[in-house]
């Protein structure tokens, strides 16, 4: 079958497969739905050219649904992403990059998760699952967008692996998950396309072993291989990519808590060009409100402007770089919650300030000369409106999770 | 230029003045951009530049981007002019916002717009990454398509019927990957005449591999038998190792045939010099004549070489064009002229023709504020030194990545690549005085909203009494032309 026909026929019959259990079943389903969005004023100075630019935005517009038959051992993520819609130029965020986007963080797909988990095994010490679908390779943290802040940090493409047909399967036996997985290497090269599955699907993996020595304390170390990220024919450079962090969960004095450590690591052309990030972040929630801090120093690839100056060429013509860059930034953020119970809302006002300089590390791409300056700043104001069911975990599916999805719901961060 | 005086300070508005600096009386086709922007000094009465002076522009006919802007640190502002639809003359003005009466007049005259030369033939290639460059002689064509290989093609002298607006291919073969990462990734080739053995055996080929552009590089030189033009095979390859702790790798290519020594461009290894005479089988390491850094470590990274009046020529994007002399005995390249001259802008292909030299220059990333949007005019001095002599703009360009004189010396070829779609493409020039060339014809091969496209090389060749260009099109995002092999008939355009 040619590989584009695939790729359109694969995701009806996907979806064909996540809808009949669930009709077949109607009675025994089980299933909650949340949605959020935020809208901000986002201010970065400067921006490319040297000047400071303001932009009002709707970000992170998300439509989620869960659902499961239990009586199966099936569940289904389901997760809708309208950044395409309304933000097709991307987020302002200094430092940040991928899928032909630089110093502003790119629209994700229009689907951004949509999967089907079996957990083919539940004890209470020993749990097995097989997921199928659209989604999070098993490989490095969290997405960005199920964390503390607005701003995605300049590592997003170091630390997750996302919207990809994957096959996951993962074993937990007591504080010990170990997960494996088959994807394609191909990233999105906008909001309305699938990832190809003919010809690639299975041409990369990764694998993730967790362990959770206390409950609220969880270690991850994982190693991927993506095959021609960039290049979505497939010519392109494989990717090598290790990733390690901590994960704090709990409470500090009597409220909620949660920090991450990590370090990520990504190589190309057997190690001839290499890219590292390490970061730090927390946030603590007494009360309503909720303060949060991050650090991170990660270094940057940098390609080939277009006439938009925060797009890079896609498809690249040849596998070459000009110049490595080094992205040092503090972000602190603030947010409000003001439940509104009776509507099942949740409205957080919220301000971040990132602050941080660029250095040049070899090549010949010059920040200062492109910027003006050296050092940067961005400011966010905005609020993020909630409905329903909060956001789950990205990045981690059936036995992959301390508990079932569906008993899951709004681990505080 | 108006200078009107009063205030104190000497840079009240009353008091400053405007010049015209550069772009005066130039011409170009209707509804295009002229070639060389315009740009206005505004200085105090003491003759001083004065920064931050908002400069309106207006124009009879067209547009000009930007509309108003202010002058830089220097006292100057600039603006693109792209001349209206109007044949004749065509006027543009620029004055102070803060004094109108203050102002610079520019001429332009408008013609009938560059014939584009008819395409002829397209050989698309795979996606993967496209085509790169080609190389055409005695009727074939060598066409360098990355990891597909290299595709011999009959467009007039292989045998097989092909010609220029029906190629026909030969063969093809995919080199060793020698261990770097990435594949083939052939980008350029050169057919061996050689008159000593008098025989038409070898292609090199170079591979353009992984590369931090300015610090290093991967890729060797592979040999390719091509004995039986249907059934190309390797048969050996030479490696240059580091540098001063770098990886290098190869670029273009030239040679030297009764000599039997091929010159190669190898970025930040600089140049090498290798003997490649007799059977050439294995690892050609030992053959290596010499090698130098032109620019010195750090400062090297060469683009294109080119043999000529004996002395090896070479762009270093870095530091310029250089004349080196090659001691064959002694092992070694010296330095006779040039270097260290394009500090403006990175370097890229070069050509020599009679007494004058043409470079590309390079844009991907700026250089400063610039992109590679130039030409460089160079004339030889007796010593065949090189020595700045003019320079041709091309507007809305970023790579002028290519570059050619045709055999009879009359015109010059660029390719444009990146930057605004409706400059990319190819541009043919008249030689007539080589110090000035004057358009004579443009193919323009846009992306899509200004992704891909372009043309990455192109070569002339005359094949049954006509006059060819073949070209390289660049890949670009869905929407766009596939990339591929694209031949124009320029014979009508070049008399």
């Amino acid at each position: 079958m040619p590989a584009g026909r695939s790729d359109r026929l694969f995701p009806a019959i996907l979806v064909g497969l996540l809808l009949a259990p669930g009709i077949a079943c109607a009675q025994a389903l089980t299933g909650d739905v949340g949605a959020q969005a935020i809208v901000g004023t986002f201010h970065a100075d400067p921006v490319p050219g040297g000047d400071p630019l303001t932009e009002l935005k709707l970000v992170q517009p998300l439509l989620m649904l869960r659902a499961g038959v239990p009586a199966w051992r099936l569940g289904f993520i389901g997760t809708l992403d309208f950044e395409g819609w309304t933000m097709p130029n991307g987020e302002l965020a200094p430092g940040d990059w991928g899928e032909g986007f630089v110093d502003r963080r790119h629209p994700h797909t229009y689907v951004h998760e949509l999967l089907l988990v079996g957990d083919v095994v539940r004890q209470a010490d020993y749990r097995f699952s097989l997921t199928a679908g659209k989604g999070f390779a098993p490989f490095g943290t969290d997405d960005p967008m199920s964390r503390p802040f607005v701003r995605y940090p300049v590592n997003h493409h170091l630390a997750q692996i996302l919207e990809r047909w994957v096959g996951i399967a993962a074993l937990s036996i007591g504080p010990v998950t170990l997960e494996g997985g088959l994807f394609d290497g191909d990233e999105p090269e906008h909001p309305g396309q699938w990832p190809r599955f003919g010809g690639r699907f299975g041409d990369s993996w990764s694998a993730r072993l967790t362990v959770r020595p206390v409950k609220s304390i969880e270690l991850q170390g994982s190693h991927a291989s993506v095959a021609s990220p960039e290049h979505r024919p497939g010519a392109g450079l494989t990717q090598r990519k290790w990733d390690v962090s901590g994960r704090f969960s709990g409470r500090l004095g009597s409220h909620p808590a949660y920090a991450l450590v990590e370090w990520a690591n990504t190589t190309e052309a057997d190690g001839f060009f290499e890219f590292s990030s390490i970061l730090g972040e927390g946030s603590w929630s007494p009360g309503r409100h909720r303060f949060a801090y991050r650090f991170e120093r990660t270094s940057r690839q940098e390609e080939e402007r277009l006439i938009d100056p925060f797009r890079s060429e896609r498809p690249h013509l040849d596998n070459q770089i000009f110049g490595t860059t080094r992205w040092t930034v503090h972000t602190v953020g603030y947010a409000f919650a003001i439940p509104l119970s009776t509507l099942r809302l949740d409205l957080s006002p919220l301000v971040e300030v990132s602050a941080g300089r660029v250095d040049k590390i070899d090549g010949l791409f010059d920040p200062e000369a492109f910027y003006g300056e050296t050092t940067f700043w961005s400011l966010t104001i905005g609020a993020r409106i909630a409905f329903g069911m909060p956001m789950h975990r990205m990045g981690r599916y059936g036995a992959a999770l301390p508990e079932p999805m569906l008993h899951n719901h709004g681990e505080v961060m | 230029m108006l200078v009107a005086s009063c205030g104190d300070d000497g840079t009240s508005p009353s008091h400053v003045s405007i010049a015209v600096g550069s772009g005066q009386d130039q011409h170009g086709p209707l509804s295009a951009p002229l070639p060389t922007p315009l740009t206005v000094l505004v200085t105090d009465g003491s003759g001083n530049p004065v920064s931050g002076q908002v400069v309106n522009w207006t124009t009879t006919g067209g547009s000009l981007d930007p509309a108003s802007g202010p002058t830089d640190d220097n006292g100057i502002a600039t603006s693109a002019w792209r001349l209206g639809p109007v044949t004749g003359a065509q006027e543009a003005r620029a004055a102070l916002a803060a004094n109108g009466s203050a102002s610079a007049t520019f001429s332009a005259t408008a013609g009938p717009a560059a014939p584009a030369p008819p395409l002829v033939a397209t050989v698309e290639v795979p996606p993967n990454y496209g085509a790169h460059d080609t190389y055409v002689r005695d009727g074939i064509a060598f066409l360098c398509a990355w990891n597909t290989g290299l595709i011999l093609l009959d467009v007039g002298g292989g045998g097989h019927g092909g010609s220029p607006t029906h190629p026909v291919e030969l063969g093809r073969v995919v080199t060793s990957d020698d261990g770097v990462p990435g594949g083939a990734q052939v980008h350029n080739a050169w057919w061996f005449h050689n008159p000593v053995a008098a025989e038409n055996r070898y292609v090199f080929v170079g591979q353009e591999g992984p590369a931090s552009v300015g610090v290093s590089a991967q890729g060797d030189i592979h040999v390719v038998d091509v004995s039986d033009l249907t059934a190309p095979h390797e048969v050996a390859f030479f490696h240059l190792g580091a540098v001063g702790g770098a990886s290098t790798g190869t670029h273009n290519f030239w040679m030297d045939e009764p000599a039997q020594i091929l010159y190669a461009a190898y970025y930040n290894g600089g140049v090498i010099a290798i003997d490649v005479s007799g059977t050439l089988s294995g690892d050609l390491g030992s053959r290596l004549i010499a090698n130098a850094q032109p620019g010195g470590p750090g400062d090297t990274y060469v683009w294109g070489v080119q043999l000529h009046d004996g002395d090896l020529y070479a762009s270093d994007m870095l530091s310029g064009l250089w004349q080196l002399r090659l001691d064959r005995s002694g092992g070694r390249f010296s330095v006779v002229g040039g270097g260290n001259n394009v500090p403006d802008r990175f370097g890229a292909d070069l050509w020599l023709t009679n007494a004058y030299a043409y470079t590309g220059t390079w844009g991907s990333v700026p250089r400063g504020t610039n992109s590679g949007n130039q030409i460089k005019v160079w004339r030889l001095s007796s010593s065949g030194a090189p020595e700045a002599a003019n320079i041709v703009s091309i507007s809305g360009a970023g790579n002028v990545g290519d570059n050619e004189v045709s055999a009879d010396g009359k015109y010059l070829l660029a390719t444009t690549e990146r930057g605004r779609d409706e400059a990319k493409g190819l541009y043919l020039y008249r030689l007539a005085d080589p110090a000035n060339p004057t358009l004579a014809a443009f193919a323009n091969v846009p992306g899509s909203s200004n992704q891909g496209g372009g043309l990455h090389t192109g070569t002339f060749a005359v094949i049954g009494g006509r006059r060819y260009v073949f070209a390289a099109r660049n890949p670009g995002p869905p929407g766009a032309p596939p990339p591929a092999l694209v031949i124009f008939d320029v014979t009508e355009v070049t008399p």
